[in-house]
């Protein structure tokens, strides 16, 4: 297929993406009004609240830096915290990147900064493989440009609510919910359950590591149970399948 | 912190996102990946998404609560059964607030009545 094919707009794909992303978006923009208070409550003025969310985009990094802002930590440590935090999405880029590998250098670095948790898991149920498919990236930008500009909309709105919004009404358990609901679907095979499952003990009796870690840990050792559990799997199988040979003979 | 330094801090996290997220993106066709590693990273993003919202679900300042006093934990288990029945993403949202918010309220508002 011709590179042309693969990137020229497709509204239909566009929208297809929009409508899939479409009932994530309101988790989205609580979660990111949380984000937006939490900034204005821990002390950063309006100007840098606004500036951190349009130049930083990303969340669970936001919330992270801003008690280590306050308690006047060094620079570096926030920087390497943040990376830690994201490690995640160099896993998700790994996954990403062979689709849209043809794709011009500033296409692929834009792409690539608004790829969120949420927009990744919906497009790889699309299109777990990354041979090129028309609308491909229509699609993708379907998902991505919505999700972000929700994400924004409700930061905004936080920042100007500030400290109208009670922290107990705990709008952030939206965004959880809105993950719940990714997260059902995709956990329909025997190994995709068992490293969830891992994955969140793990994420839970880790979190009080330094830096976020415990995301990072929790997330391998529930793909590598994930693996295990599949690789028994198919040996069992292999092995019935030998014995009903056997019995025949 | 100086407004300098905060700015310097803002632009080393957009800087952090950037490489994390476009890194892969931009060098990735220069990389080959085994395999075997490729076949493991299809369980990451699930595995991550359950290792974000876990925390939140079950903890409460560093202490796992897992009994029924926890609003998040009831209106979260709720809310994978609403979605599993009812397929629709939205309204499990609301679902799921509605209960939690019910679920915190609750203890004080029969506390008032007593």
């Amino acid at each position: 297929m011709r590179d042309q094919d693969f990137a020229t707009h497709d509204a239909a794909a566009w929208r297809d993406g929009f409508r899939t992303g479409l009932p994530t978006l309101f988790g989205i923009g609580a979660w990111g009004l949380v984000v937006g208070v939490a900034m204005i409550k821990s002390g950063l003025t309006m100007p840098q609240a606004m500036g951190m969310t349009l130049l930083v985009f990303a969340g669970s990094a936001q919330l992270a830096a801003l008690p280590l802002i306050a308690a006047n930590a060094p620079i570096w440590v926030i920087f390497v915290t943040a990376l830690v935090i994201n490690l995640r999405f160099v896993i998700f880029s790994v996954l990403l990147a062979p689709h849209f590998a043809s794709l011009p250098w500033h296409k692929r670095l834009g792409l690539g900064f608004v790829s969120g948790d949420i927009s990744v898991a919906l497009y790889l149920q699309r299109y777990p493989d990354p041979e090129p498919a028309p609308g491909k990236v229509s699609f993708l930008k379907g998902l991505l440009y919505p999700n972000c500009a929700a994400w924004q909309i409700g930061s905004v709105i936080g920042i100007f609510l500030g400290n109208a919004v009670p922290t107990e009404w705990g709008l952030g358990f939206a965004g959880t919910l809105a993950i719940v609901c990714i997260l059902v679907p995709m956990v329909a095979s025997r190994p995709a359950l068992c490293g969830v499952l891992v994955a969140a003990a793990v994420s839970v009796l880790a979190a009080g590591l330094p830096y976020k870690l415990g995301l990072l840990a929790a997330v391998v050792v529930g793909m590598g149970t994930a693996m295990i559990v599949e690789e028994t799997g198919d040996k069992l199988r292999a092995r019935r399948q030998e014995n009903r040979k056997a019995d025949h003979v | 912190m100086s407004d300098l330094e905060i700015w310097i801090v803002i632009v080393s996290l957009a800087i952090a996102t950037a490489i994390t997220r476009s890194g892969f993106w931009l060098v990735g066709h220069k990389v080959t990946i085994p395999k075997r590693v490729q076949e493991m990273l299809r369980y990451a993003p699930s595995c991550a998404l359950a290792a974000i919202i876990a925390p939140d679900l079950l903890l409460d300042g560093g202490t796992i609560h897992l009994e029924l006093a926890n609003a998040k934990l009831i209106a979260g288990i709720a809310s994978v059964a609403w979605f599993a029945w009812r397929r629709r993403m939205l309204e499990t949202i609301v679902f799921g607030m509605l209960l939690f918010t019910a679920l915190r309220l609750l203890p004080g508002l029969l506390h008032s009545y007593q």
